[in-house]
């Protein structure tokens, strides 16, 4: 029996696969999810335009029932609602700010991977010190200076998270630059920077798309952990991090259905988009070994 | 390659870790000072507390003349650089303690918790990664695995509340916080039981990165010739399991376990504050709070100097463990 | 790998034994309060205490439970010359320091010299503006020399007296005194860890009796959540909740659920320059369209009286009954139609094309204040006014004092001056710092504070506080929410409680322990 199982494994050298089901399932399943969610939050507070900051105090800690299915919280307000919005806000703070940390970091590995020698060599030294700070740490300390805001979360988690982007674009120019096409279009005429707008950042680019999409779920587990602490957005804003931050309270005296809700929406949201972007990541770099952070 | 070899070998790597290490933690720290200068909010204010409210403002501006706050940051970074080489990193404007207390106090507790929670997530990855590959397929690799993601995608400090909701409260199986109970002096008894909440939570956030990641190595590495040649010559699958596939896939492990440890850290900062555990995660959160800078800079110093530790004690492992590793480090 | 994690173990298990704190075995009576404020040192000078309660200090006065002053190391009250300059104080004979040296003038001298002295970190110098000179004529008497008559100057002589011979040579900023103060109070600091726990001890040579409760621990616990779940994990014999939490003790056996009144208010700060808010009707509309009720019934759960100016409803020596401002959105509405704040098609305020628009501001780190904000916010949008919330801190609040309104807090009930008069004198609109923050101006205001303030008669004072509740009723400059009642959780084991109405501060000083030396075992 076990050694049947262990011959299989051996015998049969597939590509191992990351997550269980099969990629088609995972693609489909996580796509679906992903779907309804992103319709969610578009279109539900189109349609219910509720004012975030309402409160209805005469409905305060309700338990779920038809009418609130994940109950009220502690102002009376609808914890689905809140929790849709607060998935709104916590995928743009991840949106935004894996965009500026991809775009930061592809800025530093492209200038660490095309000019090389001594600027390589700081750059990459910078990378290393940036590293070596725990960044949930180093994401207070800026939220600190900077005060509580959207804007110093984002800018916080930027500045924590650009580097795998910059390591991995560096790398992959490092790569490509010993390709013969590229020597080849060199002698050519081509200057280099031609070569590189012409022929590298293309071949690039889908690289940093994933490294985007992968940054996604750590940028909102960053926001809701500093919303948590209360170091991130203004407290009175719905926020995955700020409604379980709220809830604590609740829990001692019985409303459980306060932490629940944010948390499970925040659970299904992460495993969509990182099945997702699993899946693509598989597609695109089918030899390499998944890259196992989410 | 002969012992002393290896031992000039990693006694080189030190050398040049250390060396990094320095202009690391001086760029560190003067960028948290330019921080704190570049920081909007007056630590004077954060002084009085309630009794701004209707505080002559003269006074206040006396203070302020009083601490030096307004002299120049080199001139600042300069005068605490020199405290700070002998140990000396100010004093804490929250807490008004030198820093090197406030840090001491609580330094052991911290890192009782991420020793025990590091360790229980080792063991756990190891024995659920090694069973996932094992079954690889079957409905304990799915189980595994699909609870792994799940675990990742949780945030530690929502997994906490839970288990603060269910074995504190519920049952009441568990102290819910703290180091002892009331009027309890601290035993290991105590110690013990207020510890596994907070360590088991860590340890369960973490453990899925290590399982899955146990999982993926071996498997890939049941498929490399020499394990395939291990068996073609006719050893038994546990010896090829345990003494060749598992070996080769740990070597990767130990130098990430170096790159897990900011990781933990940050994990150990949530899970600290929902157990109100007496380590340093309640000082750093109080200090961000107070944009007392003094501690938050000794804070992050230290945390920069543990990972860079890390990461040294990872290579030096991963260099003794394989010897044909070189030592570029 | 397993040696390392062993050997970190071992080496962090060394480490944290060298910090653990001392218990000993149950013997002698002895009490475990969770307290959410620990104060920032123990020195009065810099600012410990200056209320009294101080259990490691005396001061020249005290409070008794209806927050009279008592004599404490003044042999009687120190009573004022008839132009109100000139205050004396007869020591009481025979005290002495935890460290043996007797009390004298000099020590009352330097203690509040130093809290003069602008070289000092003092954070309540500020309470001593009148004060122009401090000296004693002999060993047992003081005399105090003010720069104009202030009636209240009794109530600030409740500041405990530190020795003058523990701070020779050393500068007051930074003494170890701040951290192991030496007093003549009823307890001595055994054992201070910062940012965990102060055990005190009963001062067995204290000149009235040594405290029946011979050990009494603070432990420091600022989350509400943590102090709620060690409460209930048996940890602490007596802590302070939100009145939320304290209520899940509500008829449970062997517990003993407090609720004390306070002077400490919540209130919203008005713009007095801002067009849409210059206007009194506006203000007085904004007043009468919050429903403080329903905010101290869901968000206080119950503890808490509505508030309407900055004297507490429970100081029924100053407090005039008719300073009420009852909820009727209706009488809202018109006012705010009255004075030209038309509802427009949108359901939103305007007046001449410009938007009835009032930001609510909020510390961020303050949850209380968060739902206050929230709540008006709501009450204001139902009103059609533009109400919007926004987090930030207590600087910014200040800087956008023009055009903002914003949750403040503050209040104690000794004696309403120090409540109102920096608060909305005109004198201090304009100037910087925590001070007149509505940049509020009412001549009548001004006058009744001034009378009441220089004036040492009792009737005359009475009166001008009535003058100053009804100037300001008719033209408010902040909608003051709430009076809050502080709510504690203890263990029913003690005898000797007594309410008093507390300041905003209830830590370590205040709060219902206030007394605790006088609390004996049941």
């Amino acid at each position: 029996m076990v050694d049947t199982t262990w011959r299989r494994v051996a015998r049969s050298r597939i590509a191992v696969a990351a997550a269980p089901g099969s990629p088609r399932v995972r693609l489909l399943s996580s796509a679906v999810i992903l779907g309804v969610i992103v319709l969610a939050v578009i279109v539900v507070p189109a349609v219910v335009n509720l004012n975030q900051q309402f409160v209805d105090l005469a409905a305060a800690n309700r338990p779920p029932s038809l009418a609130h299915p994940f109950g009220t919280d502690e102002l009376g307000r609808d914890v689905l609602l809140r929790c849709i919005y607060g998935l709104r806000v916590s995928l743009m703070v991840g949106i935004v700010a894996a965009v500026v940390s991809t775009v930061l970091g592809t800025l530093v590995g492209v200038l660490a991977g095309a000019a090389g020698g001594w600027v390589d060599r700081l750059l990459m030294r910078a990378v290393d010190t940036v590293a070596s700070v725990p960044h949930l740490l180093l994401g207070v300390v800026i939220v600190a200076v900077l005060g509580p805001s959207l804007t110093s979360v984002v800018i916080s988690i930027s500045l924590t998270h650009w580097l795998s982007s910059a390591r991995i674009v560096r790398s992959e120019i490092l790569s490509l630059r010993g390709r013969p096409f590229v020597d080849a279009a060199i002698a050519g005429g081509s200057s280099r920077l031609r070569v590189m707008g012409r022929h590298l950042l293309p071949n690039v680019a889908p690289q940093v798309l994933l490294a985007t999409t992968l940054m996604i779920p750590h940028a909102v587990w960053h926001e809701t952990a500093l919303s948590f602490l209360g170091l991130g957005m203004p407290p009175h804003m719905a926020s995955i991090g700020n409604m379980i931050n709220d809830a604590q309270r609740s829990l001692l005296t019985g409303g459980w259905w306060m932490s629940l809700a944010p948390g499970l929406m925040l659970v299904v949201a992460t495993l969509a988009i990182s099945g997702l972007s699993g899946v693509w990541r598989d597609r695109l770099n089918p030899r390499r070994r998944s890259e196992l952070s989410w | 390659m002969s012992g002393t070899g290896v031992t000039s070998g990693i006694g080189k790597l030190v050398l040049r870790r250390l060396l990094f290490a320095v202009p690391v933690l001086l760029v560190v720290s003067f960028g948290l000072f330019v921080l704190a200068k570049a920081s909007p909010f007056n630590p004077v204010e954060r002084y009085f507390g309630v009794r701004i409210i209707g505080a002559d403002p003269e006074r206040v501006a006396q203070i302020r003349e009083n601490w030096g706050v307004d002299k120049p940051v080199v001139e600042q970074y300069t005068a605490w650089l020199g405290h700070a080489v002998t140990g000396d990193f100010g004093d804490s404007l929250s807490l008004q303690q030198p820093v090197a207390q406030v840090i001491g106090d609580r330094l052991g507790w911290s890192m009782l918790l991420l020793a025990v929670s590091f360790g229980l997530a080792l063991l756990l990855g190891l024995a659920l990664g090694t069973l996932a590959a094992w079954r690889q397929g079957g409905w304990l690799d799915r189980a595994i695995t699909s609870g792994s993601y799940v675990l990742e995608a949780a945030p530690v400090f929502w997994l906490g509340l839970g288990a603060l909701f269910i074995f504190a409260q519920q049952l009441q199986w568990l102290p819910g916080g703290g180091l002892t109970d009331a009027d309890q002096a601290l035993d290991l008894g105590q110690l013990v039981r207020h510890l596994v909440l907070p360590a088991a939570v860590l340890a369960i956030s973490q453990a899925p990165w290590f399982a899955l990641f146990v999982r993926q190595n071996l498997l890939e590495s049941l498929t490399q010739d020499y394990v395939t040649g291990a068996r073609a010559r006719g050893l038994p699958d546990r010896t090829v399991v345990l003494r060749h596939a598992l070996r080769t896939s740990l070597l990767p492990f130990i130098t990430l376990l170096g790159a897990r440890l900011p990781e933990l850290i940050s994990g150990a900062l949530l899970v600290e504050t929902v157990f109100s555990w007496p380590g340093i995660a309640k000082a750093t959160v109080d200090a961000a709070l107070n944009v007392d800078f003094a501690l938050l800079g000794g804070l992050t110093l230290l945390a920069t100097a543990a990972v860079l530790l890390g990461n040294l004690i990872a290579d030096v492992l991963y260099a003794l463990a394989d010897p044909r590793v070189g030592f570029d480090g | 790998m397993r040696t390392v994690v062993g050997l970190v173990l071992l080496a962090a298990l060394a480490v944290a034994g060298c910090s653990v704190p001392q218990q000993g075995p149950a013997g002698p009576p002895s009490i475990v309060i969770g307290a959410g404020q620990e104060p920032d040192n123990l020195n009065p000078i810099l600012g410990y205490a200056p209320d009294g309660a101080a259990k490691v200090f005396d001061g020249l006065v005290d409070r008794d439970a209806g927050l009279r002053l008592t004599p404490r190391l003044a042999e009687r009250l120190p009573e004022a010359t008839a132009d109100g300059l000139t205050w004396t104080a007869k020591l009481r004979q025979g005290v002495k320091f935890s460290d043996g040296t007797p009390l004298s003038a000099q020590d009352v001298v330097f203690t509040y010299k130093s809290v003069l002295d602008p070289k000092v970190n003092s954070t309540i110098a500020s309470r001593y503006d009148a004060l122009a000179e401090v000296s004693a004529p002999d060993d047992s008497t003081v005399v105090f020399r003010l720069k104009y008559p202030y009636a209240p100057f009794g109530q600030f002589l409740t500041l405990g007296i530190v020795p003058r011979k523990a701070f020779d040579g050393q500068d007051i900023n930074s003494a170890p005194f701040n951290t192991a103060p030496i007093g003549t109070g009823p307890y001595t600091v055994d054992q201070w860890r910062k940012g965990d726990r102060m055990v005190l001890k009963a001062n067995e040579g204290h000149w009235d009796k040594a405290p029946a409760i011979k050990t009494v621990t603070f432990v420091y616990v600022t989350d509400d959540n943590a102090r709620a779940t060690r409460m209930a994990s048996g940890e602490f014999d007596a802590t302070v909740l939100p009145p939320r939490l304290a209520g899940t003790y509500t008829g449970k056996a062997g517990y003993k659920l407090v609720r004390n009144p306070s002077a400490d208010y919540r209130g919203l700060g008005i713009p007095s320059a801002l067009p849409f808010t210059s206007d009194p009707r506006v203000r007085v509309a904004i007043n009468t369209g919050i429903n403080r009720q329903a905010m101290i019934d869901t968000v206080l759960a119950g503890a808490g009286k509505p508030a309407a100016t900055p004297i507490s409803p429970y100081l029924t020596e100053w407090y005039d009954p008719a300073a009420k401002f009852d909820f009727d959105a209706g009488k809202a509405g018109a006012l705010l139609d009255e004075a030209g704040w038309r509802l427009g098609s949108d359901g939103k305020r305007a007046k001449d094309g410009r938007p009835a628009r009032l930001p609510i501001l909020y510390p961020a780190e303050d949850s209380l204040r968060k739902d206050l904000a929230l709540a008006v916010g709501s009450d204001l949008a139902k009103l059609g006014i533009d109400a919007p919330v926004e987090a930030t801190t207590f600087e910014l609040m200040l800087q956008r004092q023009k055009e903002t309104a914003a949750v403040w807090g503050g209040g104690d009930p000794y004696d309403p001056d120090s409540a109102a008069y920096t608060l909305l004198h005109s004198r201090y609109s304009g100037q910087p710092g925590y001070v007149n923050m509505t940049l509020y101006n009412n001549s009548q205001v001004d006058a009744a504070l001034d009378t009441a303030r220089r004036n040492l008669d009792p009737g005359v004072r009475k009166q001008a506080y009535r003058d100053f509740q009804q100037a300001y009723m008719a033209d408010p400059a902040w909608a003051f929410l709430v009076f809050l009642d502080h709510t504690y959780v203890m263990r029913d084991k003690w005898n000797g409680i007594e309410e008093q109405v507390e300041p905003h501060d209830h830590g370590t000083v205040h709060a219902v322990w206030w007394n605790i030396e006088h609390w004996s075992p049941k």
